[in-house]
């Protein structure tokens, strides 16, 4: 399904429309504009009709089990209070109001056209993409990703019916990502690709966006916690086991890794034994309700174990503790990286002497550190973590938590959607 | 006579009840020549405290550790040197990676006492002349896949009149020729000699499809049939409800529903699962099959998904006695068919994988892969 000028078409339509899309998005470029007010106001329209519960079923389609919680993150992010609050972070008056400075004026506009290419892994994810681009009173392609279940067009598609002038600035097609040609039309009208995804997917966008178009890149990072004591152990553990299981490990901001402050070798195994059982409940809740997935883990797991005791196993110093549909893995090393997700953590020593070293080898990808310590070294672990390039550092169960006017890999997004003009008098 | 050539040499097919102590004996032996020759799986067996000389009952066989079809494709074990083994075939690799089993004389030998009774069964076996259409690989010498040797295999279960391939090798890869295909149908339907099909369903779907857009109706010769196999890989998206198939074929070729033919095997299991007349896999008595909770691995009754353990005391020469494949399956009772075979069947309804499951590398790989590059 495509979304043109408010108005659905079938698949096949794409290169028709791409055709003309070019002459529209000019047209709108030089005689339209569209209106902060505007935008804001169909947005909380629409927060306040989920609120009403008018969405619950379409939610329910796609995250069954998860409808209270997808609900109240689409309210939290299109609700009028939380826009505004997020304006005023990311683009506060200093920035937009224009300015002058001897014979010449500042002013700030929108960066024009955006070509999001969006990630499959959280629903809404597109849309909220397209709604950030919209804010900043730009035009959207969006490409929607391969996986999208339909939600993205019916969001936006209620958007264009509350404000019909928000039509000309949005364009979403059902374009697969093996049609690269389609995609490099997109690109080249573009002024700015915004790409949601790993490093594969960014080069292969580079690969194909023309010199000169600014790429907005929110890219795979690593998430870990940081074990230094606590202050409540049961409910730390239990937090973070819940918030492992509960993500499947697939976000950015989930815990990969966990490490320990110790330089004692035998501390590792012993917390992996302390800690299966709390995963084992957490992963007991939160199983895979997928069939095809839990039957592809379990063999996985089933696989390691066969290799280990087979001698063929590639992991060397490493140890596996199974559990239950989970499993945690102790290591050697202390590097940061991605686990075998669906709760299978892995457990590494880095003592805190050696977290800015350490961290440092993979700076540009550290996203979230759920830190569990004793008060009193909370802020001294804090500092080096950010130091170290984390750009958050949560409790261990919010590791994945979202907050209003938070950055975003450790920028604005909003700010990244436009630009700043001078005007000579 | 060992109980892998009794077992193989048994004349009814489906007599599973008939078959049950020998079917144990014979994995008793090939568990213990496996054990034996092959130091990989006998650490495996030691390690979960596994005695393959205690084979007795089938609770025992349901306790035999399996080796998933990953793990196959990752380590490439045997249990006899190269040499004693004519044939090995790699499975086709779905995604890029395949395992390379080794088949010893004896078995292949067994494997196709099965065929011959299998496919007599279903009068596939005979002295008419037929005219061959693969819908699968043209040999090559680079080319060492099951399937590719089955398919070819297939064609001299009667003397062929004529061979034509889909899948053609070309330039260094293989292209498919659906045109060309097409054309060999309408040749052969002027044969005297019925015409048939052998190939995997999505191919064969494909050429029906593209046949009836062109309006290029034919009427095959009486005795034509449709041998399907090798499953839909990566067509899945495409695939049919059978009944659409079956009346297309009916309007395309006049081969009626019941010359249509669907086998199921795999290169790690080389037994022939040929369909009933209602289209159903029954377990013939060359192997066993067990299902297996997909979070715990515990076997499961009849009636319920899960993944498929298949089990068969064919080979020597690559311990594959009892793999767990990709595919989700639930087995039915003999009696939920009605053909009148005795024994159980097999439905495949799925793979095991992370179709569903949206992670954040997922879309990259489609870009990439669209892109030429390597998705690893």
């Amino acid at each position: 399904m495509i979304l043109f000028r408010g108005k659905l078409y079938p698949t096949e339509k794409q290169n028709e429309l791409l055709g003309i899309l070019e002459k529209r998005i000019d047209h709108t470029l030089a005689h339209g504009s569209l209106d902060r007010e505007t935008v804001i106001s169909a947005l909380d329209g629409l927060a306040a009709r989920t609120a009403l519960g008018e969405f619950d079923q379409l939610i329910a389609q796609v995250a069954p089990d998860d409808v209270l919680h997808y609900k109240q993150a689409a309210i939290t992010a299109m609700k009028r209070e939380n826009l505004e609050l997020r304006l005023s972070v990311e683009l506060p008056d200093s920035i937009m109001k224009n300015s002058g400075t001897g014979c010449l004026m500042h002013s700030v506009r929108p960066l024009g056209t955006l070509f999001h290419i969006a990630a499959g892994n959280a629903e809404g994810l597109p849309a909220m993409s397209v709604l950030e681009g919209l804010i900043t009173g730009n035009v959207n392609i969006l490409k929607l990703p391969s996986a999208d279940s339909g939600l993205t067009i019916r969001i936006l598609g209620e958007l264009i019916q509350s404000a019909p002038e928000l039509a000309d600035h949005l364009y979403v097609f059902d374009t697969p990502s093996s049609d690269i040609e389609a995609m490099k039309r997109m690109a080249e009208m573009a002024d700015g690709i915004v790409v949601w995804g790993g490093e594969t997917a960014v080069k292969a966008v580079r690969a194909l966006a023309p010199a000169g178009v600014k790429l907005i890149e929110w890219g795979h990072r690593l998430g870990f916690a940081y074990i230094s004591g606590y202050t409540d152990e049961q409910a730390e553990l239990s937090a973070l086991a819940k918030h492992i299981a509960e993500t499947g490990q697939l976000l950015c901001s989930s815990c990969q890794v966990i490490y320990l402050d110790t330089y004692d070798k035998n501390e590792t195994d012993r917390f992996a034994e302390r800690f299966l059982p709390y995963l084992e409940r957490a992963a007991d809740i939160y199983l895979h309700t997928d069939v095809g997935a839990a039957a592809q883990l379990s063999v996985r797991r089933y696989c390691e174990r066969l290799e280990k005791a087979a001698g063929l196993s590639a992991q060397k110093g490493r140890h596996t503790y199974y559990g239950r549909n989970c499993s945690v893995t102790v290591c050697g090393d202390s590097t940061p990286e991605l686990s075998g997700m669906y709760a299978n953590v892995l457990v590494k020593r880095l003592p805190a002497e050696h977290i800015l070293p350490v961290l440092r080898r993979k700076k540009g990808e550290l996203q979230t550190a759920g830190l569990i310590c004793t008060p009193e070294r909370r802020a001294e672990l804090t500092e080096i973590l950010l130091r170290s390039g984390v750009n958050r550092v949560m409790k261990a169960g919010d590791m994945s938590a979202a907050f209003t006017g938070e950055a975003h890999d450790g920028e604005y997004p909003l700010r990244r959607y436009i630009r700043n003009t001078d005007i000579e008098f | 006579m060992d109980a892998r050539n009794a077992l193989f040499s048994h004349p009814d097919p489906y007599d599973l009840k008939g078959t049950g102590k020998l079917f144990i004996r014979a994995m008793r032996e090939c568990c213990i020549y496996h054990y034996i020759h092959c130091p990989e799986y006998r650490e495996i067996l030691d390690s979960m405290r596994f005695d393959p000389y205690e084979i007795k009952k089938p609770s025992d066989i349901a306790a035999l550790p399996f080796l998933p079809t990953v793990f196959l494709k990752r380590h490439r074990i045997y249990s006899m040197p190269q040499y004693r083994m004519p044939i090995k075939a790699t499975s086709s690799g779905t995604g890029g990676v395949y395992s390379r089993i080794g088949f010893d004389t004896k078995g292949l030998y067994c494997g196709l006492k099965m065929v011959l009774k299998v496919f007599g069964l279903r009068g596939i076996v005979s002295p008419q002349p037929c005219n061959y259409v693969i819908l699968g690989y043209k040999p090559h010498k680079g080319n060492h896949t099951a399937i590719a040797k089955t398919a070819y295999g297939y064609t001299l279960l009667t003397p062929a009149v004529s061979r034509t391939f889909a899948l053609k090798f070309r330039d260094g890869e293989y292209k498919p020729d659906l045109e060309g295909v097409a054309a060999a149908v309408v040749r052969n339907s002027r044969s005297p000699f019925p015409t048939r099909f052998i190939g995997f369903p999505a191919y064969t779907w494909f050429m029906l499809k593209i046949m009836d857009e062109r309006g290029m109706n034919v009427k095959l010769p009486k005795g034509s049939k449709i041998m399907l196999g090798g499953g839909w890989k990566q067509f899945y998206k495409e695939q049919v409800d059978k009944t659409e198939m079956y009346a297309l074929a009916k309007k395309v070729l006049d081969i009626d529903e019941e010359n249509i033919i669907e086998s199921y095997g795999a290169a790690e299991h080389p037994i022939l699962y040929c369909d009933c007349r209602n289209h159903h896999f029954h377990i013939p008595v060359y192997s066993r099959v067990i299902i297996r909770d997909v979070n715990t691995l515990e076997p499961l009754g009849y009636g319920r998904v899960g993944l498929v353990n298949l089990i068969t005391p064919m080979v020597y020469g690559t311990p594959i006695q009892s793999i767990v494949t990709d595919d989700l399956g639930i087995m039915h009772r003999a009696d939920e068919c009605g053909c009148g075979v005795r024994s159980p069947y097999l439905e495949i309804i799925g793979r095991a994988g992370f179709t569903d499951v949206k992670t954040c590398a997922a879309g990259a790989e489609e870009i990439l892969k669209a892109a030429g590059g390597d998705a690893k």
